[in-house]
This record gives C-alpha cells, structure tokens and sequence, in this order.
C-alpha cells in the first residue's frame, strides 16, 4: 500500500477517534461564568458569603460534611478533660460562647486546625517557592477552607485576635483551593505573596508558640 | 467587532466579548480536547480551564499572533499539562507493546484495523499524538499546530511524519504491506 493510501486510511478511519459528541456550549459557558465569579469573590473577601455562599461542586459539600464532623469530633473529644484548662490561642479569657459551646473546647478545636494549617501552608510555601505545587499537596486545602469557615461561623468565635488570624487563613486557604495544578508559576507567586503580605505563617507560629502551654496541658 | 476591539473589551473583562471569543472557538477547543482525552468530563473541565485562563490571563496577550493562535496556545497547554495529571486518563492508553501481542498471538482472524489504529493512536507520543490529531483529524493546518504548540512549523511536519511512521509499523501486523 502506497503512503499516500495509508495516509487516507488513517485519516478517514481516525474520524472516529474519540469522536467528539455535539459541544456541550451552554453547560460549559455557566461553569465558566460561575467559576469567573467564585474568583472574583476571592479576590474580595469581603463578598465571600460563608457557607451561605455557592459552593463549587457537590465534592465540597462532601468535604464540608467530614470537616464538621472532624470539628465536632474534636469538640466532643476535648469536652469530658479540664473543661477550664488555659488553652490560649489568643489572650482573651475562656468563656462560654453563645449557643453553649464552651470556649476552650472551641479554642483547642481551633488550635488543632490552626496547627494543620501551618504545616500545610509551610509545605505549600516551600513548593510554591520552586514555582510548582503538586496536586497532593493543594488537595488539603478545600478540607481546611470548610473547616475554617466552620470555625469562623462557630457561634464560639468571638475572640477578635483568633478571628482575624481565622479570616486571613480563610484568604488564603482560598486562593490555594482555587489554584489548578499546572497554572503559571506566577499564579503561585501571587499566592506567596499575599501570605507574606498579611504575614499569615508568622501569626500562626506566634499563636502556635503563643498558646503550646496551653495546648499541651489540654492533650 | 474586529480583533482589536475584541481584545481591548477582553482586557476590560466585559462578559459580551468574552462570550464572543467563546463562540467563536469552544467547538475547535472543546473537540481536541475530547479527541485527546476520549473523556467527556476531562474535555469539559479542559475547555472550561482553557477559557477562563484566557479571560484572567488577558494582560498576558502580547498581540504578536492572534487571539485565536493564542487561545488554541492556552488549550493545548492545558489539555497535555491536564492529561498528564489525570492519572484515570491512563487506563485509556493501549501500549503499543499490548498491540503487538494482540498482533502476534493471533486471537482475532480478522481484526478490526479502526480499532487496532484507534489503539495505535493512544499509544502515540503526547506531542505526536497532538499533532497527529489536529493536523490528520482535525484539519489544524501546520501553521496552526505550531502556533498552538510554540514550535515551527517544520517541526510539526516532522512531529506528524514520525506519528503516522510509528502508525504504520504498528499496524503492520494487521496489514503486512503497510510495513515500512
């Protein structure tokens, strides 16, 4: 068979490679609108509208389901021990919040999240840093978002210093989320930039190192 | 609206151009994405990727070809970093090496050449393949792959003749005179 035959044949049988069904034009336009919309909104936090707002997939309800339970779980399993330990995340007394859940049980659900963080937003650093971040390593940062917001929304949270470390995290942990592996290098840049501009890793030390007495007495 | 104004009320982020730029090239887009991914859900999300990153990324555009060439530049970039991530993607892959053991074990009498060069074209080189699939399937002129693709266009026409080389022998199992 001459080149130019096979060249036919390839040509006409590849038609049917994976061929395409009719563009879906319409589906895929509401995505990106949406989408161009959640990132407008992390680009202004204040609009961001806490679990209220339009959560990208069903996969983060998902998410958003195991982080309260993570949250509840801690709660529960903190409640039984030393109820008035001095767990200090921030210098604020413990004190009851107002829907009854104790503040201290709050504070070190709070702590145990916050020190999860600062792992995954240190190694996050390192790899954003060499310009590439795996998608093992951003995966966490959805999970860790709902958790935030959850404690954000916690009836408890009525520590002004420990909400507006919250709040940065929230931002940050945001533009992680959202980050698609494979994006510029300038987009982790950005990201890094913006941790380092709100100082989010040195808040979380300081309140880490800030409240480690505390936390170890309570474990 | 001509280019140069698509482009300036892109930069000003007004949705009407960019739905115009997305009528206007979501079939090419979305077509090579599902040829090279062979998955619904994969050519969606890559099409989606593809175009927001357009829209955030306008700043970028130089203007040195057009948006067009820029766009499919985008596209493919997202659909081989994309498929390289997916690791589910994989299972889709025929190694040639199964190929020829399919070939030489005889289990078929009469195999179906369309399958067995649907399996050969999975089994290409990322970079051939793309190549492969725009110029040979999708009518992509090499001018056209190597603007997507930041290559010459001579090495498109290189990349193109290794794919249907590697094409050949591998279907020559199935159709001796077609061994090279």
């Amino acid at each position: 068979m001459t080149e130019d035959r096979f060249e036919r044949f390839v040509r006409q049988a590849g038609q049917d490679y994976h061929r395409p069904p009719e563009t879906p034009r319409a589906e895929m336009w509401a995505q990106i609108e949406g989408e161009l919309a959640e990132r407008r909104k992390a680009r202004h936090p204040a609009v961001v509208h806490r679990l209220g707002g339009r959560m990208p997939s069903v996969r983060w309800w998902g998410l958003g389901i195991a982080a309260a339970l993570l949250v509840g779980i801690g709660i529960g399993r903190f409640l039984p021990r030393e109820p008035g330990a001095a767990v200090t995340i921030a210098t604020s007394d413990p004190a009851d919040g107002a829907a009854g859940v104790p503040a201290t049980a709050y504070r070190v659900a709070a702590t145990d999240h916050l020190r999860r963080v600062e792992t995954f937003l240190t190694v996050f650093q390192l790899e954003a840093r060499s310009g590439r971040a795996d998608e093992g390593t951003i995966a966490p940062a959805g999970n860790l978002l709902v958790t935030t917001q959850l404690l954000l929304d916690s009836p408890a949270s009525d520590d002004v210093r420990l909400r507006t470390l919250l709040e940065d995290v929230e931002l940050v942990l945001t533009q992680i989320a959202q980050y698609a592996v494979g994006q510029s290098p300038q987009e982790l840049e950005f990201i890094d930039r913006g941790m380092e501009q709100r100082g989010v890793l040195l808040k979380l030390q300081a309140a880490m190192h800030a409240g480690s007495a505390g936390i170890q007495g309570a474990l | 609206m001509d280019e140069t104004e698509l482009v300036a009320r892109l930069r000003a982020g007004e949705p009407e151009a960019q739905r115009t730029l997305y009528d206007a090239h979501v079939d090419k887009v979305y077509r090579l994405a599902h040829r090279m991914t062979g998955d619904d859900e994969l050519a969606r999300d890559f099409t989606q990727d593809a175009f927001i990153r357009v829209f955030e990324k306008i700043d970028q555009f130089r203007g040195d070809a057009s948006i067009g060439t820029w766009l499919y530049a985008v596209a493919t970039r997202v659909i081989l970093n994309g498929m390289r991530k997916v690791k589910r993607f994989r299972r889709r892959e025929v190694a040639l090496d199964d190929v020829g053991v399919m070939a030489s074990s005889g289990r078929r009498a009469d195999p179906d050449l369309k399958t067995k060069l649907h399996g050969a074209i999975d089994a290409l080189p990322e970079k051939y393949r793309m190549v492969f699939v725009m110029h040979d399937i999708e009518g992509y002129t090499h001018e056209e792959i190597a603007g997507a693709l930041g290559v010459q266009p001579g090495t498109s026409k290189a990349q193109l003749s290794r794919a249907r080389a590697r094409l050949r022998q591998s279907l020559a199992a199935f159709a001796p005179e077609w061994a090279v």
